[in-house]
């Protein structure tokens, strides 16, 4: 054995080496890049003086000798004082490849205690340095421990947020992590793909830049991340505003902005009117942009607001819409927060696919198919309260994919009309004498405050349960 | 009783019995012979006694498949296009009742052309119209996963038929059906096909009715008699000598499972990925597999991807053990995979996987490269691991294809090769010796799988553990009872 004072000063040389004051040239060409450091993002985002590091100097060259970990960071800490496991990965450090087994430790006592994940993840996948047999990486007999680092997501899905963010290359196994987080955001130029450069040149033989073969960008538009943001920086704060939705779901109510509803409104306009000033966070703004999804706050309650944007194609709800609502339905139930959907689209509409890639991107159609399901499915089992105010039209089905279909399960709490409202070639008012298809006429200026009381009486949400209520849909 | 009203009414059944021919026949193909009993024969579209409309458009009822009970509707196309009314709307309501209450499969034939216009009463959709306790659309999302539903459709299906059509968890069609808006082009059932919407194309309506009973039987006859097939113990035969020849994996299902039970689902769509309910010792299962003979070569695209994930669900909701069926050379990469977002749907089988109830049992068959492989069993510890976990002999597994690892690893060494000969040596005799490390013996000597063993002893294997498993509870519950999930339909 050996002696505690050699070793505790063994234990000190260690720690100082895995300080970024301990190589300052790579720091200098990370900051230089306008990048950070690993240690620089958990420090942005974890409350200064919260942050408990697990396992900083867990691994030992072939020589014995202590190293900082290759890979990564891990951590637990507070933002805005309630905890949450932040990680992540170290790209200047063999390609940011993870210590997984540190990960699936962290992803348990996330599961245990029922907090929230923030990852980082840039690089290119797992070390691949010795050939594996079986299945690869795991073992048949089970990794040992309660999750693999890869099944401790699906296990967290729909129990606490996960976050990831990739502000850099993300490949194979890393665009894995990213790709399997509830809320995954990204800064221009980064890239996230299940195979990366090189692989794709060894099967394609196609070269192609990370950013031009799964470009930010790209997926921005396709519906393959949440959120595109300009910086690193902005990132970190976007995760914050998104826990800050969960962890304190009713705060100090702010006004609305101030909005003329006069005259004619455009869809954003009506929202602005409804919400708190400021608490707008857009999720997937430009994947099926003539559906809008975001968490807001309506008199310091968290919400999802649901609205068919009419400037788009004038609101009508393609397949993706339908699956963008189904995506968002299953996140506000997971997580308690009550929707509010704002009506006003001319009915459902199929985009047929491209033939080949670089055809331009066909007009929509009239009509429906299986992804426009997903809508009612995802209402059908839907727990959460949700108030409908129908600005305008509902044309065919597509009022009851913002809605649910129910007579039954998941009827809206109140639905609302305004008096402009058409009902397929009914107006509002004889549909609501011949057939109580709303419960009550308003006009704009009284929308916010019948939400406020309507949210006021459902209160705070309780998320005292065993288990979750069920996996979100990754897409 | 008076005399007259007796006969109004015995006139009345008389004539509709005779009519709607069209429907009846389809109904008698559907159910086993003198097993309909109808709901609402003589509900007409108006309250007169001469009212010329047979059912109101829609013929209803209970009835028997396989000698199990099942619910049925249709629409009649013969009467006023089948198009929805309040009237057969609030027939359908009954009859998407009985099959939530007792738990019943429920079965469509969807032709029509969307809601009657002229209707006394509102077509859909009203939001709040209490007809019972479902109405259409929440009925068939609220059945969804609870009892097989099931439409089929033979001619245009517009508006409100359309959307039963896309509703339910088993859609056929025979060729000549087409989909539609009421102001869209009509899409035919064969485009459906191919991008996911709709199951199976088949040629005749009546090949359409044979196969939703195929479907149906896979429910409600849980076991049956069982014989092996006549390839099955030439089973290791189908795997070409040649490591780098594809193969047509649908070879080896049908000679693992019982003679003739294979019923492939979604044939046209994400072809990499197969899917198909079949019988293993007369039990039902659903095998899901790698397709090396496809254009993608057994990789997983979005399509392939979305399509497994589905399927994981169909079964896990109605209780069909898993048999997975392994030769995957990954996830698919390039521009286009990515571009269709395989970064976000590669998620969906491994979360349904996660969340299933029922065991999985993996055969690989062949290669397992990167992490393509775990869509087809799961990572395997936090809440489920596969039952059994088998590979053949041919096996070779790797985090990417072997030489794509040799050229990272040997990457100095290759890039300062004399010639382009000996690069490739030197990445293939590194690639050998990891093969080597991959093989059958050796993955069994470090127990990386519960077994490696001849192709032909698998079957056996199987019929053993599923004689184990206890029968699946069908059992009907009051309101509120619970399915485990809905199935999602893409």
């Amino acid at each position: 054995m050996s002696d505690l004072q050699d070793s505790t000063e063994q234990l000190r040389e260690a720690r100082d080496r895995i300080t970024d004051a301990a190589r300052p040239d790579i720091v200098s060409r990370i900051t230089d890049s306008g990048k950070m450091t690993a240690r620089q993002r958990i420090n942005a985002l974890l409350d200064p003086g919260s942050e408990v590091e697990f396992g900083s100097i867990a691994a030992a060259t072939e020589e014995g000798a202590w190293v900082p970990e290759p890979g990564g960071v891990d951590f637990v800490g507070t933002i805005n004082g309630q905890a949450v496991i932040a990680s992540s990965t170290d790209y200047t450090d063999h390609g940011g490849g993870y210590g997984a087994g540190r990960l699936g430790r962290l992803f348990a006592t996330a599961y245990e205690r029922r907090w929230p994940v923030v990852l980082f993840v840039d690089g290119g996948g797992s070390r691949a340095r010795h050939p594996r047999t079986g299945m690869g990486h795991i073992e048949t007999s089970g990794p040992i421990g309660r999750f693999s680092f890869l099944d401790g997501l699906p296990e967290l899905n729909g129990w606490v947020p996960t976050i990831a963010i990739v502000s850099g290359p993300a490949f194979a196994g890393h665009a894995s992590l990213a790709g399997m987080s509830d809320l995954l955001i990204s800064t221009p130029g980064s890239s996230i793909g299940m195979g990366g450069p090189p692989m794709v040149e060894a099967a394609l033989g196609h070269r192609l830049t990370p950013n031009e073969l799964a470009g930010a960008e790209m997926h921005d538009l396709g519906g393959g991340l949440d959120l595109l943001v300009t910086s690193e920086s902005e990132a970190i704060d976007t995760a914050k505003r998104y826990l800050h939705f969960y962890h304190q779901p009713s705060i100090m109510s702010q006004a609305p902005a101030r909005v003329d509803l006069s005259g004619t409104s455009g869809t954003t306009e009506i929202i602005a009117s409804l919400v708190d000033e400021g608490s707008q966070l857009e999720l997937r703004p430009n994947f099926a942009p003539n559906l809008i999804t975001l968490l807001a706050r309506i008199n310091g309650h968290s919400v999802g607001v649901l609205a068919n944007n009419r400037a788009v194609e004038d609101g009508a709800i393609t397949q993706h819409a339908a699956t963008k609502i189904n995506r968002f339905v299953e996140l506000c139930n997971a997580y308690d927060y009550p929707i509010l959907s704002i009506i006003d689209t001319p009915g459902c509409t199929i985009q047929p696919r491209r033939k080949k890639q670089q055809d331009p991107e066909p007009g929509s159609i009239p009509g429906l198919n299986r992804w426009h399901t997903r809508a009612l499915l995802a209402h059908q089992q839907r727990t959460v309260p949700l108030i409908a105010i129908q600005t305008g039209s509902s044309g065919g089905l597509a009022g009851k994919l913002m809605t649910g279909a129910s007579t039954s399960r998941g009827v809206p709490l109140m639905k609302l009309g305004w008096p402009n409202v058409e009902m397929g070639r009914r107006d509002g008012f004889s549909v609501i004498v011949d057939h109580n298809a709303f419960d009550d006429i308003i006009t704009p200026e009284e929308s916010r405050e019948r939400v406020v009381r309507l949210l006021n009486l459902v209160g705070k949400p309780t998320r005292q349960r065993d288990q979750k209520k069920h996996w979100i849909d990754l897409w | 009783m008076q005399e007259e009203l007796l006969n109004q009414i015995t006139q009345a059944r008389a004539t509709a019995g005779g009519r709607s021919t069209n429907a009846r026949q389809r109904i008698g193909r559907l159910l086993d012979p003198g097993s309909f009993e109808e709901y609402g024969p003589l509900a007409g579209r108006t309250t007169k006694t001469d009212d010329p409309i047979n059912a109101d458009g829609m013929l209803g009822g209970v009835g028997r498949v396989a000698d199990a009970p099942v619910v049925v509707a249709c629409y009649d196309t013969d009467q006023i296009e089948g198009r929805q009314s309040d009237r057969n709307l609030r027939k359908m309501s009954k009859l998407l009742y009985l099959a939530h209450e007792h738990r019943w499969p429920f079965i469509c034939f969807a032709d029509g052309k969307g809601a009657r216009l002229d209707d006394p009463l509102p077509p859909p959709p009203i939001a709040v119209s209490a007809r019972g306790r479902f109405d259409l659309l929440d009925g068939l999302a609220e059945l969804n996963g609870w009892v097989p539903t099931i439409s089929i459709v033979s001619g245009a299906c517009c508006e409100g038929h359309s959307a039963i059509a896309m509703m339910t968890d088993f859609t056929v069609a025979a060729e000549s059906a087409s989909f539609a808006a009421h102001d869209g082009p009509p899409i035919p059932a064969s485009d459906f096909a191919t991008q996911g919407d709709i199951d199976l194309v088949l040629k005749t309506d009546a090949e359409a009715i044979d196969a939703a009973r195929q479907y149906l039987s896979f429910y409600l006859t849980p076991e049956t008699d069982f014989a092996p097939s006549d390839s099955a113990s030439a089973i290791a035969d189908v795997i070409p000598d040649n490591r780098r020849r594809p193969y047509d994996m649908g070879k080896v299902m049908n000679a693992l499972v019982d003679a003739d039970s294979a019923f492939e689902l979604a044939p046209r769509w994400g072809r990499s990925m197969l899917t198909a309910l079949a019988r293993i010792g007369g039990k039902t299962v659903g095998v899901y597999a790698n397709q090396p003979k496809s254009p993608l070569a057994g990789a997983i695209d979005a399509d392939a991807a979305d399509k497994a994930a589905r399927f994981i669900e169909l079964c896990d909701a109605y209780d069909y053990p898993i048999v997975s069926l392994i030769d995957n050379p990954g996830y698919m990469v390039g521009p286009k995979a990515e571009s269709e977002g395989i970064a976000r749907h590669h998620a969906r089988p491994l979360t349904a996987l996660h969340h299933r109830s029922v065991p999985l049992y993996s055969i690989q068959i062949r290669k397992a490269y990167g992490l393509g492989p775990y869509a087809m069993s799961g990572w395997g510890s936090a809440r489920r691991m596969p039952d059994l976990r088998l590979a053949w002999p041919s096996v070779e597994s790797g985090g990417m294809s072997l030489e794509g690892a040799a050229y990272l690893v040997k990457r100095k060494e290759i890039q300062a090769a004399d010639s382009p000969e000996e690069a490739l040596r030197i990445r293939d005799e590194y690639a050998e010796t990891m093969r080597d490390a991959s093989s059958g013996l050796r993955a069994a000597r470090s127990y990386q799988f519960d077994d490696v063993l001849m192709p032909a002893d698998t079957r056996p294997r199987l019929i053993n553990l599923l004689k184990a498993l206890p029968p699946p509870n069908r059992k009907p519950h009051r309101f509120g009872g619970l399915k485990r999930h809905a199935i999602d339909l893409r």
